[in-house]
């Protein structure tokens, strides 16, 4: 029934003085293009994983020509100006979501890996954690997880394998399902803490190391009645403890002065342009500010109902993309994918003109974006749309759309990737090779 | 999916037992096929036990008669309910007299019960949702504790909520002036009237604001008339605005009208200024605690408006009323004392006179706190991490601000957050063990209330009293009979019947121009107090499907049909007709088993299924087409032409073949769940005819009565579910027969609800654990399919 969202600005007001604040009281998040990063010695890449529902119309995103200079196809045409740094890989699947599809098809996207069967998550540590165990541990957050949904539509849980592997692309390891923030004030908390001044945040950081100390004491001492099977749980939640110790450690020695922050978002904005876009700049300071190598990003959820009125597209996403090859539908369809394009489009345009190193935050990543799924009406994994963006510290070539044999394993794409981010992998889910060209 | 190509039509029958298996199984499950993996010819008698779990998923697929699959020899009902009955005894013999009772994990706190937690240890109500993130569901269910995992970012949320949860309910560190501003949203009309604000009021905002001490606030309004880039809007006539904390007028101002037009005509920004002042600096005086602000204009009438008519989608585009935008809360200014909240009164059981009494009274508080919030008896040296907490909060704000800092630690600990059962250390796998009265304490209120327990369990548990005769049952009652377990309606069953899941469909607004969020809301108001009623009266738990009453406001009835209820209050009411009796006539299924376009005979049919006959269907095989969409151009097809046309293929018929036509039996019900006698697109009658298990059924009532034949089948899904939800496990094949021993004594009792409860309470299952046992050795039924593949 309510209908406000609620903003704290958490800003001092002198007592008594009763000062009247100009309203509204909201800028626009503008970061000053500081470089943080700057301060690094060596280069070490950002590694994004920017997963999008439901396939794509493939005859529309892949590319109609192959090599160095291909033309763009309608749904990546918001790339143009990345068209240097943008390789487009074709012939690709992935076999393991086959299946209950919405409930496979996100986790299962990095993980190339069939889940076990049961209520309990097991499956396999994901590309992107395998990478965070290499390259993310000399930042606050090993990796951070942005939704931009709470959850899936129905149908999107399965019987046989749970919820377990729908509501996120990342696994930690084999049962460990990292979940993803969707709301914006939750992740700029997460972010940047919940103090206005250094002072304030060092009280806090203080108060959250001694309730740290304490939980793992108390977690012990649980212990001592405990069975085999639940001690074993609670060792993972020591591991946990032991985690954001390491990453308040971390927090307490980063200099966030030179990074002009936004004001704490109010909630979840109800326009999804702005939504979107918020999540995305956040996404984009958490790099600036090097407070992670590693973002995992899901633009929508599974099964989302979520409608697209910005692009003219009333329906529910998922409903549309049972298109049943009519026409209007699948016309709706790309009209979302590109609309889903333009928006990371904006937020390669912002890494491209910040600075970090030499280069831009841009120049340093290697960005995967794509879907697990091909064609949404037949709930299929083969062509998967897979595009990769980035200069990869200049371990990418770009410019180019590859083909490969039907039904090159995903997986070996992966491995690809994790290679140029330094992270040498011998083999990750069914890969059967690797992908040397990008 | 393996087919069998010997379809015969005669129905001759044999005797049950292996008879039954060899001439209605035997063609594709056995050993040479080896359909679904499975071969009945390779797993004997005598092994029955070793091979319960086949065994436990052949019965349910005959007892929803998703086998032998449509276009196969069928075995007549008789035959089948012998079947049933000649296995399940079996079943029930193997597993001998003493049923194993499984095994919960560390089970933590999902964010219902968290939030339900925080309102028992400080009467006070947050928003988890806004706190915690989502739980993964399991087997259902949000409370599994298998799929409760903790990862970094959880367990950091659950500390941040303890910080911030304290601090709302004890008033923080003192009292330093904070701001907080509450946004209106852009989407609500600004000339309708909004639910909570006064009568006679049109737009406006309400919002919540805790209070955080007792003093002065300030209030800044932000409304919409006069400003923007110099240009003057929303100030042609005159409007009153009023605010009201808890429904009673605070202020009230004018704006707009001949003065303010002609002022901010010729002196324009200065003029801007005055206005806006006049709704700034409100200085309030206010007790601490939560209190409701609305503000909002006073409407007039429409016939003096100059609004225009504003699209749908773009309100507050080109509109010559004002809105309020914002409010923002200052203070406290002035701080005249810390109040006397409900969360203050339940914390502060003593007050120090002197400095030396504040450690022995602080020792209490927290005593009491860390009692009541780990739900058992805490030592001296328990208290010790909290203390500590005491101290140092106490050096840097205060007596106060220590006791908040030593309740922040308690629910941050995972004493709090966990719950746990204990094990001998020398036990062995397989051993059973009885819970101690405190753990079952807190299964039974987490069970029936989804929060922990009250003082009068407690006290009853940490005394010894609760494994004595009869006195879990009379616990039982107890908790039954309080208004909190309206709980198992609102959460047990809201998951059970997937309530939720009309959230997740949005009409189309061209075809349902008349859907809108109070229809939504009324579906989930009604169901909640309809299972409700059933639940809360102790009422057979039958009456979920054949209630002849049900609970409407006005917004419902009208979509219901029912005449003469007026007004938003909701109330019981006699159906007049029984098209809409029980769980299968009321929206919040029929909707939420449709899409936002048109019906889904397919969802209703694996939802009746799965929710009712227990039975659930297979998903799909990857790669079968969708149903095809009517498009423009074409002639339109009913949603039943189209999926009869996919039901041709064999493959799609032997599920299809099930499920659909108990979806077709209610196809006049639409996509919103009213009733219709045609189709919309087509224009043609709705037939809702097919045959079931070989019976006709036409509509509502002869689905309801064919799924009434067998009632233990319905009873046995809902002690199955309700089992799940109650133990926070998925059930094995080895409950099976603790099931369906529930089942068989609630009969008696006419399958009243707190039969069903009493029966789950006293099980094994329920009151003890099993030492889990190392992974066990495969079946014969496994061996031999791995044998075979």
């Amino acid at each position: 029934m309510f209908i406000t969202k609620k903003h704290l600005s958490r800003r001092t007001v002198l007592k008594g003085a009763g000062v009247a604040v100009a309203l509204p009281l909201l800028d626009a998040m503008i970061p000053a293009a500081t470089a943080l990063g700057a301060t690094a010695a060596a280069r070490r890449p950002r590694l994004g994983f920017v997963y999008f529902p439901h396939g794509a119309i493939m005859e529309q995103w892949t590319p109609a020509a192959e090599g160095k200079g291909f033309p763009l196809s309608p749904i990546l045409t918001p790339l143009k100006d990345f068209h240097q740094q943008l390789t487009i890989i074709s012939g690709l699947g992935n076999p393991v979501a086959d299946g209950p599809v919405h409930s496979l098809a996100p986790a299962t996207w990095l993980s190339c890996t069939r889940p076990q069967k049961g209520q309990e998550p097991n499956m396999a540590p994901t590309c992107d954690q395998i990478a965070a165990r290499a390259i993310g541990q000399d930042t606050p957050m090993p990796s951070l997880e942005i939704a931009t949904e709470s959850g899936g539509g129905g149908g999107s849980c399965d019987r046989d394998f749970g919820c377990n592997y729908t509501g996120t692309i990342s696994y930690r390891t084999a049962s460990t399902p990292l979940p993803m923030e969707y709301n914006p004030r939750k992740l700029f908390q997460r972010l940047f803490g919940r103090g206005d001044t250094p002072a304030e945040r060092t009280e806090l950081n203080r108060q959250y190391g001694s309730v740290l100390d304490m939980v793992a004491e108390d977690a012990a001492s649980l212990n001592a009645r405990l069975g085999q099977r639940d001690r074993a749980l609670v060792s993972d939640y020591m591991e946990t403890v032991r985690e954001l110790e390491r990453r308040m450690q971390k927090t307490a020695s980063q200099d966030l002065s030179g990074l002009k922050l936004p004001e704490v978002p109010v909630g979840i904005p109800e326009n999804t342009d702005e939504y979107l876009n918020l999540m995305f700049d956040m996404a984009a300071l958490a790099w600036q500010a090097n407070l992670t190598r590693i973002t995992n990003f899901m633009i929508a959820a599974e099964v989302s109902g979520r409608t697209y009125n910005n692009v003219q597209v009333p329906d529910a996403f998922h409903a549309v993309s049972h298109h049943g090859n009519d026409p209007e539908k699948k016309a709706k369809l790309v009209r979302i994918q590109t609309y889903h394009t333009q928006v990371f489009a904006k937020w390669l345009k912002r890494l491209a003109a910040t600075p970090d190193g030499e280069g831009s935050l841009l120049d340093n990543a290697i960005i995967l974006y794509g879907s697990n799924m091909s064609n949404s009406d037949a709930h299929n994994h083969f062509p998967l749309p897979t595009a990769l963006v980035g200069g990869g510290c200049g371990k990418l070539k770009g410019n180019q759309h590859l083909r490969y044999p039907d039904h090159t394993p995903l997986a070996n794409a992966l491995v690809a990737l994790l290679d140029r981010a330094g992270v040498p992998t011998e083999k990750l889910g069914d890969s059967n090779g690797v992908i040397s060209e990008i | 999916m393996v087919l069998c190509s010997t379809a015969r039509a005669a129905h001759d029958d044999v005797a049950s037992g292996t008879d039954f298996l060899t001439k209605f199984c035997g063609d594709c499950h056995n050993s040479t096929d080896w359909a679904g993996g499975v071969a009945f010819d390779t797993m004997p008698q005598e092994n029955i036990a070793g091979d319960a779990a086949v065994w436990e998923e052949a019965v349910k697929k005959l007892r929803g008669r998703l086998m032998p699959p449509p276009g196969e020899t069928q075995p007549s009902q008789q035959a089948i309910d012998a079947q049933v009955s000649w296995l399940e005894t079996r079943l029930d013999a193997a597993s001998g007299s003493r049923h194993r009772p499984g095994n919960v994990v560390l089970h933590r706190l999902n964010r219902t019960e968290y939030q339900n937690e925080i309102r028992r240890l400080l009467d006070l109500d947050i928003d988890a949702a806004a706190l915690l993130p989502k739980d993964t569901k399991a087997d259902g269910f949000d409370n599994v504790a298998l799929a409760l995992r903790v990862s970094p970012a959880f367990l950091d949320a659950y500390i941040v909520a303890a910080q911030e949860v304290s601090a709302k309910a004890l008033g923080g560190n003192a009292t330093r002036a904070t701001s907080t501003v509450y946004r209106a949203s852009p989407s609500v009309a600004r000339y309708q009237h909004l639910e909570g604000l006064p009568l006679g009021t049109r737009g406006g905002l309400l919002v919540d604001h805790l209070f955080p001490a007792d003093g002065e606030y300030n209030f800044n309004i932000a409304q919409s008339g006069s400003r923007g880039g110099g240009y003057i809007s929303g100030l042609d006539s005159r409007q009153r605005l009023v605010m009201t904390l808890d429904g009673r007028r605070v202020f009230e101002q004018r704006l707009g009208g001949e003065d303010d037009l002609k002022a901010l005509d010729q002196r324009q920004a200065s003029a801007d200024k005055e206005v806006q002042d006049r709704f700034r600096n409100i200085h309030l005086t206010v007790p601490a605690g939560l209190h409701r602000i609305g503000i909002a204009f006073i409407a007039r009438s429409h016939a003096e408006g100059n609004e225009i008519l504003e699209p749908l989608d773009a309100p507050g585009t080109g509109s010559g009323m004002p809105n309020v935008t914002a409010v923002e809360v200052l203070g406290p200014t002035k701080v005249t004392g810390m109040g006397d909240t409900p969360s203050r009164r339940r914390v502060f059981i003593c007050k120090p006179a002197t400095t030396t009494d504040e450690t022995p009274c602080a020792r209490r508080i927290v005593g009491e706190f860390a009692r009541r919030a780990f739900r058992r008896p805490v030592s001296e040296a328990e208290l010790q991490a909290p203390m500590k907490f005491f101290e140092s909060g106490r050096q840097q704000g205060g007596f106060d601000f220590g006791i908040q800092q030593a309740v922040m630690a308690i629910l941050a600990s995972p004493k709090f957050l966990y719950r746990a059962v204990g094990l001998p250390q020398d036990a062995a796998p397989g051993s059973v063990h009885r819970l101690d009265e405190l753990e079952l304490a807190s299964r039974l209120s987490f069970f029936l209330w989804s929060e922990g327990p009250d003082e009068e369990l407690l006290n009853a548990a940490a005394a010894g009293q609760l494994n004595q005769p009869g006195q879990i049952e009379r616990q039982m009652k107890r908790m039954l009979a309080d208004p909190r377990a309206q709980s198992l309606a609102t959460n047990f069953a809201g998951q059970w019947l997937t309530v939720d899941e009309i959230d997740a469909i949005q009409p189309d607004p061209t075809l349902f121009p008349e859907f809108d969020g109070a229809l939504r809301r009324a579906f989930h108001e009604e169901m909640n107090r309809f299972v409700g009623s059933v639940f809360g009266e102790d009422r057979s738990v039958l009456s979920l499907l054949t209630a002849d009453w049900t609970f409407v406001n006005e917004r419902l009835a009208l979509h219901y049909g029912i005449p003469n209820v007026r007004g938003d209050r909701f109330r019981r009411v006699q159906l007049p007709d029984s098209r809409r009796y029980g769980i299968l006539g009321k929206g919040a299924f029929l909707m939420g088993m449709s899409y936002a376009n048109r019906t889904s005979p397919v969802r209703r049919g694996s939802w009746i299924l799965e929710q009712i006959v227990g039975t659930p269907p297979h998903a799909p095989p990857p790669g079968v087409e969708a149903l095809q969409e009517n498009t423009e151009g074409n002639v339109p097809r009913t949603v039943r032409a189209r999926l009869e046309a996919h039901r041709r293929a064999k493959s799609c018929n032997a599920c299809h073949g099930v499920i659909d036509p108990l979806g077709f039996a209610l196809e006049n019900f639409d996509a919103i769940g009213a009733w219709r006698a045609k189709d919309r697109e087509t224009a043609t009658l709705i037939d809702a005819g097919d045959t079931v298990h070989g019976v006709k059924v036409s509509g509502p009532d002869e689905l309801r009565a064919l799924l009434l034949r067998r009632p233990d089948q319905f009873a046995q899904t809902l002690t199955t579910r309700l089992m799940t939800f109650a133990l926070g496990r998925g059930l094995e094949a080895e409950d099976m027969p603790t099931v369906r021993a529930i089942v068989r004594a609630a009969a008696a009792d006419d399958y009243r609800f707190s039969s069903i409860v009493r029966g789950i309470v006293n099980s094994d299952a329920f009151t003890s654990t099993m030492v889990p046992m190392p992974k066990p050795a495969a079946t014969t039924a496994q061996a031999n399919a791995a044998q075979a593949h």
